[in-house]
């Protein structure tokens, strides 16, 4: 009966040993569900060694926080964590459940949906609740459609959502909440997949594109790999990090974990400066909820400008560099 | 009757080299125009493919196509690169590789085709002198038999690919006289490759098809093996005649396409254009102009591929040698011509851009304007199709 | 080794039309092998060559579909089966995987199977991973690499969104492919084209797999669309030509503005 299922449940990530910041983002949008709703909200969180960690979703707006600790859950793989939250879920019923579209999210999730034999949206870029119902929305061809997906008769309620949708609040240390200990159920559990190596290839030190409240971002106009050097003398200066549009990765000029859009990271930046980027649809779907958005662009008929605050028809050569003294200038350096 | 669908076979080849086609030629198309060679790269992915002279049979690498096959991937390349390099590249392999597959000694085909096929070779063909276009009876270079082999001597000049088959390999299959008393049964073909001694080449600075040279060679005293033949001694005036047929089919087809892609790049800047607060494609003697080149050009479309049908239909015996002789020489009659006014209108849109050599379309101009003489002038054309309908003893100049 | 990879045919949507309203236009739209299935295919393709083996391929999709199975087959795969059947309409990607793991199991014994990791037009990703857990098999996503296979195990390079991980992964598995940056995907040969006709084509209707038809098509589809309309535009702001000091200090001055430089 799907009556017997209640509340919100968001599915908190830990990478590298901290709770990933979009489950403190799932976590606030789930709160304003949850009051809609007026129901509760509770965070679930799977690792090992993972205690201390357990207040933190409650200072953003969880009523309970589970905790999954065990060995067998470090390191992170996709078909021990499906099982053991299926298993979880199948107890808890909660109504809705918000997993973060995170690489491993995205792995791990749908497996949930098969098991439990319900109903999955992929990618949700807003939720909301109309009538009651619990409305999942998303972007689907690259982006030029937006659908609106709901789950009439299956429980619970699955939706992945990428980092960076929502926004996290800031965190209330005094808020109060239950934290349980859990203990997962591992019956039946076969392990056939086993992590040989895990790689970084970010460059050290170098800033990540969906932490940054600034992005300085560079595409085919750039011209070449040392071009982005202008770019990032520009994002040091804003205290942002250097993007990329699909062209300039697949060309070499910069790492994959700097691609803002569709097949890259989803940002929305207090800043997004577009150098030398068309605004292929792709690229727009990844950054159009920046704040302010500047594109740079030789070809005044790039669609970049049909979505930016501000434009300057111009060679990103002769602009940046004015970008860059004027800055100087006012920020006193 | 009327069935104007390609087979579901056809499609697939069409999507798959289009898509090739635009991804790997269409960018560096007008690079061609300055470093006058098609990159390498393009050359081995048309090979690997099986784009190079598909007309061959399987049995020495090719794809064993029709003509109808053989001019959708024309077609393709034409839309794809505007200098009509690899269009010209493709064409005369295509239609040479045809008639080599058809009257080449095993040996021969053996030993020289794969390599065609493979991209290593060039194969072309070497008819015209300076004094001998479409009249090929006016041919000076002589070839004797000379015991076991052919001692061949002469000049060959705008011929197409010859620093291609001079400095990658290959060579031309070449026409001359051998029996000089015997009017059109004098004309002996075969295969010269370029490579050897004897041969100098020259280069001629054409207009157009910069990516594909343009030249000629005297041939001093070069020995030819018995199995170089293409065909039987004295049988090269009809033998080039078929060749020449297959090219020209093909040639209809690129010059459509050509000029179709230019009409499609002129539409686009009609509608974004403003003129007297106006986007061009608003004004009416514009828009006539556009429908009227685009249906003459579609029209030539669907008249060369019933060209090159036809010819398959003379394989399958369901159509004659003059049937397809005439149906040949109506699409090219006015390919070139059709084809360059519908580019020169659209150059003529753009104003002052049109005139520069940052132009697409001009390039496809120069490379198109070229087809109203190779491979059979337009005159020529209108003598066949006049001689077909009146009959032979009212053909002209004799 | 036995391969099957799971492929999707989807609108091209690189060059979408939008009418007035701002409404795309799905008519005239080409129809082509979803880019992310195709490198799986292509990776297929290359473990077949290095160990031996057969890769087929599979749809559930309309009749027209064909075309994406026979460009695979026209690229190299052995053998393509596909599920086309009105009791399908509707499915979402739950109904999808259940439909597509009966087949699999009525089929044949894979050894691996490999798909796309999602499609461009859905982008659910869902497909890989819920085939594998109906199938009771492991699975990984973002794999942009088989570096090999030994034995009954098969090693990945599976991308995270900072780095990446060297999975193990024992089989039968299924692998969600992702293409590389530099993926130069390929064209069917004339030769593929030609050869494609002649091989193994096999239909499967609701029928001919076993199982709980209440889970096919719409009626087995937890999911409901509710409307479809277009993305929420961002409006064209200003735009300047010409003395870039000017439009460098103008807009610089709005970011001290919304205090979003200090």
């Amino acid at each position: 009966m799907i009556e017997d299922y209640k509340g919100i449940l968001v599915i908190g990530e830990i990478y590298e040993g901290k709770i990933r910041p979009v489950t403190f983002q799932l976590i606030t949008k789930a709160r304003e569900l949850a009051d809609t709703l007026n129901t509760s909200l509770s965070t679930v969180l799977i690792g090992y060694n993972i205690n201390d960690m357990a207040k933190e979703p409650i200072y953003y707006g969880a009523d309970k926080v589970y905790v999954l600790d065990n060995k067998m859950f470090d390191p992170y793989i996709a078909e021990v964590y499906s099982a053991v939250l299926a298993k979880f879920i199948d107890q808890l019923k909660p109504e809705i459940v918000l997993i973060p579209a995170t690489h491993t999210g995205r792995e791990y999730g749908p497996r949930i949906a098969a098991a439990l034999q319900t109903g999955m949206t992929a990618d949700c870029t807003d939720l909301a609740i109309k009538n009651g119902r619990f409305i999942q929305i998303r972007p689907a061809y690259g982006g030029n459609i937006m659908g609106e997906i709901f789950t009439p008769n299956h429980r619970p309620q699955i939706a992945t959502v990428r980092p960076n949708v929502f926004k996290a609040r800031d965190p209330d240390t005094s808020r109060k909440g239950e934290i349980i200990n859990s203990a997962p159920d591992l019956s039946g559990i076969n392990i056939r997949t086993y992590i040989k190596d895990v790689v970084k290839t970010t460059v050290a030190g170098a800033k990540k594109i969906d932490e940054a409240k600034v992005i300085v971002s560079g595409g085919r106009g750039v011209g070449s790999k040392e071009g982005f050097e202008l770019l990032k003398q520009l994002a040091d200066l804003l205290g942002g990090a250097v993007g990329a549009s699909r062209v300039a990765v697949d060309l070499g000029w910069m790492p994959k974990s700097a691609q803002v859009g569709q097949s890259g990271i989803t940002v929305a930046p207090d800043l997004y400066i577009a150098c030398g980027i068309s605004g292929t649809i792709q690229h727009i779907v990844g950054m159009k909820d920046s704040k302010i958005i500047v594109a740079i662009n030789k070809d005044p008929n790039a669609p970049i400008f049909n979505i930016a605050d501000f434009g300057i028809v111009g060679d990103l050569n002769e602009v940046i560099p004015i970008f860059i003294d004027e800055l100087k200038k006012v920020l006193n350096k | 009757m009327l069935d104007f669908t390609f087979t579901e076979e056809q499609e697939m080849i069409r999507e798959s080299v289009r898509d090739f086609a635009q991804r790997k030629i269409a960018p560096i198309a007008m690079e061609m125009e300055k470093t006058k060679q098609i990159p390498e790269d393009v050359i081995q992915g048309m090979a690997e493919l099986g784009l190079i002279a598909p007309t061959v049979s399987t049995k020495y690498g090719g794809q064993g196509f029709d003509a109808v096959t053989a001019g959708i991937i024309a077609e393709e390349l034409s839309r794809a690169d505007p200098t009509g390099s690899i269009p010209v590249f493709y064409l005369v392999q295509a239609s040479w590789g045809h008639v080599f597959n058809k009257y080449g000694t095993e040996e021969a085909k053996q030993e020289i085709l794969p390599n065609v096929t493979k991209g290593k070779w060039f194969l072309g063909i070497a008819t015209t002198e300076s004094d001998a276009g479409s009249d090929v009876l006016g041919t000076r270079t002589t070839i004797r038999k000379e015991g076991d082999h052919y001692i061949v001597n002469g000049e060959k000049m705008y011929i197409s690919g010859v620093r291609e088959a001079y400095t990658r390999g290959g060579g031309h299959i070449t026409i001359a006289k051998q029996f000089p008393d015997r009017g059109a049964k004098g004309m002996t073909m075969f295969y010269l490759p370029l490579q050897q001694k004897g041969i100098i080449p020259t280069y001629v600075d054409d207009l157009g098809r910069e990516g594909i040279s343009t030249g000629g060679f005297t041939i001093d005293n070069v020995s030819i093996p018995k199995h170089y033949l293409v065909g039987e001694e004295g049988k090269g005036f009809y033998i080039v005649h078929e060749g020449y047929e297959y090219a020209r089919g093909l040639i209809a087809v690129i010059c459509a396409a050509a000029g179709l892609k230019s009409l499609e790049r002129g539409e686009k800047y009609l509608k974004e254009r403003k003129a007297f607060g106006l986007p061009l494609a608003k004004f009416e003697a514009l828009q006539f102009r556009l429908a009227e080149h685009y249906t003459k050009l579609s029209f030539l479309r669907l008249g060369s591929y019933w060209a090159l049908w036809t010819y398959d239909r003379e394989g399958q015996k369901k159509a004659t040698r003059f049937e397809v002789s005439k149906a040949i020489a109506m699409a090219k009659m006015f390919a070139s011509e059709w084809s360059t006014q519908a580019i020169d209108e659209v150059m003529q849109w753009q104003g002052a851009f049109g005139y520069t050599r940052e132009c697409t379309d001009q390039a496809a101009w120069r490379a198109i304007r070229s087809f109203a003489w190779a491979e059979g002038s337009k005159e020529i054309m209108r003598v066949i199709v006049a001689r077909e309908l009146l009959g032979k003893e009212y053909t002209a100049y004799k | 080794m036995k391969i099957l990879v799971l492929v999707k045919q989807v609108p091209d949507t690189s060059e979408v039309k939008f009418n007035e309203n701002g409404v795309m236009i799905r008519e005239g739209l080409q129809s082509i092998l979803n880019m992310f299935d195709q490198f799986a295919v292509e990776e297929a393709l290359r473990i077949r060559e290095k160990y031996g083996g057969e890769v087929s391929v599979m749809t559930l999709a309309p009749e027209q579909a064909k075309s994406a199975l026979q460009k695979c087959l026209a690229l190299g795969a052995d053998k393509a089966y596909h599920i086309s059947d009105r009791a399908f309409g509707g499915s979402d990607t739950l109904a999808t995987s259940y439909a597509l793991s009966l087949a699999i199991k009525k089929v044949g014994d894979f050894d691996l199977i490999m798909a796309g990791n999602q499609a461009t037009d859905g982008d659910t990703g869902h497909i890989g991973p819920q085939v594998a857990q109906f199938l009771g098999i492991p699975h990984v996503s973002y794999v942009e690499k088989i570096e090999n296979v030994e034995g009954d195990k098969v090693l990945v390079k599976s991308l995270l969104e900072d780095g990446y991980r060297m999975i193990e992964v024992k089989l039968p598995a299924l692998l969600a492919c992702i293409p590389p940056p530099n993926f130069e995907y390929s064209n069917p040969s004339m030769m593929g084209i030609v050869k494609a006709k002649n091989k193994p084509y096999v239909w499967l209707k609701a029928d001919d797999i076993d199982g709980d038809k209440s889970r096919f098509g719409l009626n087995g589809s937890p999911t409901r669309v509710m409307k479809m309309y277009p993305p929420p535009k961002r409006s064209r702001g200003e735009v300047f030509t010409g003395n870039y000091n000017e439009a460098v200090k103008k807009i610089i001055d709005v970011l001290k503005e919304k205090k979003v430089i200090s």
